[in-house]
């Protein structure tokens, strides 16, 4: 459906946080899944609680919670995730506004494509992993060592996918918009882009899949700061309740950064609502 | 007025032994169009009207020939010896001998074109596949403005009784307004000439009869007009050839090649049963039925 909104300012942000709320908390609150969640949760209390399970290893989810809560009071936990989230998006935005581009421009131009193709067939098997060693080398530990393993992360995935949504743009939108006299910018901005749409947002779902793995890879060699920081120090002190609070947490920011990517989509691609 | 002097066209190929082979699509095709006719391409399929088609509007270089629509070249043709090649390659090194230009919005000849599948953008509103076209054709000459634009593309819109639908998407339209968007489209940029590849394939018979008159109530509206407009048309249906067309230029496969031009000299409006246009219609089929006829006595 084509939406024309008659709100505007304060209340159309309202509508829109609504729009999103509704759309990723959804699931969570329809009946299927609640049959299934609230057992599992019931069952991650009761068993620890009455033996079945180790408690020692498996803390109830009451444990965790109370610990989430210590963390937040004790350990300035806000303040880490603020720390890692800084430095996610500082990579995922270098990530994304070098990847795409270069992604468009080697999918229209068979010339481009010649030239810089073999060098990310050639760079991007190296697993991100292993830009570890050099990286501390080159960069030292901290911030700017954690932005370039997370920007090695995202940077390939977004690429390749973008590229290839554009490589296999239909040649007859492009023919039809070539007669009545496009150029090629005009192709790139009008035609390519948004056939490939679709591929790009996909790209950056999976960019952030990744950049969280190099997150916690690289917080984990060192630093003082960050989610994976905790994480490590938890593994240290053996704390286990510790080590499950900063899993939930990096779940729910993937999670919460996918449902944005989701809505995005959701709100431009209107053409594809409908379908 | 269009020219195509012996034009071919030539593709390399892979056959199933995965070997390299030569595919002559068109073989020294001439064709003369006056202004102001509608002329169609008939023939079955696979015998190079499609790749004719494209080759007039410039999607497509020719191996050899050219076309010349008002004595304007369309496309160069494509080189054919070794030093030739390479200065070719060099000249479009960076951006597609079809390109337009790189920055600016500008229109090679006043053609709008019409595909089989409509080619209409889904990611645009009705209205917004219109104001496209508009945009990029007015882009250099008399600029009409955002709201002129506007304007201009509901009339077209209107024009074809998509005035109610401005705001879907094209994955919301039926089939046959989908068609008549990409028709609006092709019309609103007021062009000089109109090429499609057979449009009406894919509509019902209903909606394709309604789209016939339709295009022949704007042709002639067109026709009192400096330049009268003019229509190309490619099909395989014989009676939308005749129905619609002066003169049905019938090809035959391979390699491509002009059969036979029939000139059709009736008066329009044309009754869809007029006995002289069914007479027409008779001859073009028994021209093929020879031609199968010939084929299957030649294989046995």
């Amino acid at each position: 459906m084509a939406e024309t909104y008659e709100t505007r300012g304060i209340r159309r942000v309202f509508l829109e946080l609504g729009g999103f709320f509704k759309n990723s908390l959804g699931n969570f609150f329809s009946l299927e899944f609640l049959t299934l969640f609230v057992p599992l949760m019931l069952l991650w209390e009761f068993l620890p609680r009455w033996g079945i399970l180790p408690k020692s290893l498996i803390p109830s989810l009451s444990t965790v919670a109370a610990k989430f809560w210590d963390m937040l009071l004790h350990r300035r936990l806000i303040f880490h995730i603020a720390y890692s989230m800084g430095r996610f998006f500082a990579a995922f935005g270098i990530a994304v506004a070098l990847a795409v581009p270069i992604g468009l421009f080697m999918g229209w131009n068979l010339k481009i494509r010649a030239y810089l193709l073999p060098l990310w067939q050639l760079l991007s098997p190296i697993p991100p992993p292993a830009w570890v060693p050099m990286t501390i080398i080159f960069f030292g530990i901290g911030s700017k060592m954690h932005i370039f393993l997370m920007f090695i992360g995202i940077f390939y995935p977004v690429l390749f996918n973008t590229y290839q949504g554009i490589k296999d743009t239909d040649p007859r939108y492009l023919a039809s918009a070539r007669v009545f006299g496009a150029s090629e910018f005009t192709l790139l901005r009008k035609v390519y882009f948004w056939h490939a749409f679709g591929s790009i947002i996909m790209s950056l779902k999976t960019g952030v899949a990744m950049g969280l793995v190099m997150l916690l890879i690289g917080e984990s060699y060192g630093g003082r700061m960050g989610i994976g920081y905790l994480l490590g120090q938890a593994k240290d002190y053996f704390v286990i309740p510790e080590m499950m609070v900063c899993m939930a947490i990096l779940g729910l920011i993937g999670w919460f950064l996918i449902e944005i990517l989701k809505y995005v989509e959701i709100k431009l691609a209107v053409w594809k609502v409908g379908r | 007025m269009i020219e195509a002097r012996s034009i071919t066209k030539f593709f390399s190929v892979v056959n199933e032994k995965g070997l390299a082979e030569g595919l002559t699509a068109v073989l020294n095709v001439s064709l003369t169009i006056p202004d102001g006719k509608i002329v169609t391409l008939l023939g079955p399929s696979g015998c190079g009207k499609s790749t004719f088609l494209e080759i007039l509007a410039g999607l497509q270089a020719p191996t050899d020939g050219e076309i010349r629509i008002d004595g304007r070249r369309v496309l160069e043709p494509l080189p054919s010896t070794r030093k030739e090649t390479e200065a070719y390659k060099r000249r479009y090194r960076f951006i597609s001998p079809l390109a337009n230009g790189v920055f600016r919005d500008h229109p090679k000849h006043d053609i709008a074109m019409i595909f089989q599948d409509y080619a209409v953008f889904p990611w645009m509103t009705a209205i917004q596949n219109v104001n496209f076209a508009l945009k990029l054709r007015n882009a250099g000459r008399r600029g009409l403005s955002r709201a002129e634009r506007n304007e201009r593309a509901r009339f077209c819109l209107a024009q074809v009784g998509l005035g109610e639908v401005e705001n879907k998407y094209p994955s919301q339209l039926s089939g046959g307004m989908r068609q008549r968007l990409a028709l609006a489209r092709a019309l609103s940029v007021e062009p000089r000439i109109i090429l499609m590849d057979e449009p009406f394939a894919a509509v019902d018979a209903l909606t394709r009869e309604k789209l016939q008159d339709d295009l022949l109530k704007i042709w002639a509206e067109k026709q009192q007009e400096a330049v009268p407009l003019i229509i190309v048309m490619v099909t395989h249906d014989v009676a939308e050839a005749v129905y619609l067309s002066d003169e049905v230029v019938v090809f035959s496969p391979g390699p491509g090649s002009i059969r036979n031009r029939i000139p059709v000299p009736l008066k329009r409006p044309r009754p869809r049963t007029d006995p002289a246009l069914m007479e027409i219609q008779d001859r073009i089929f028994s021209l093929f039925q020879y031609d199968l006829n010939q084929e299957s006595e030649y294989s046995i």
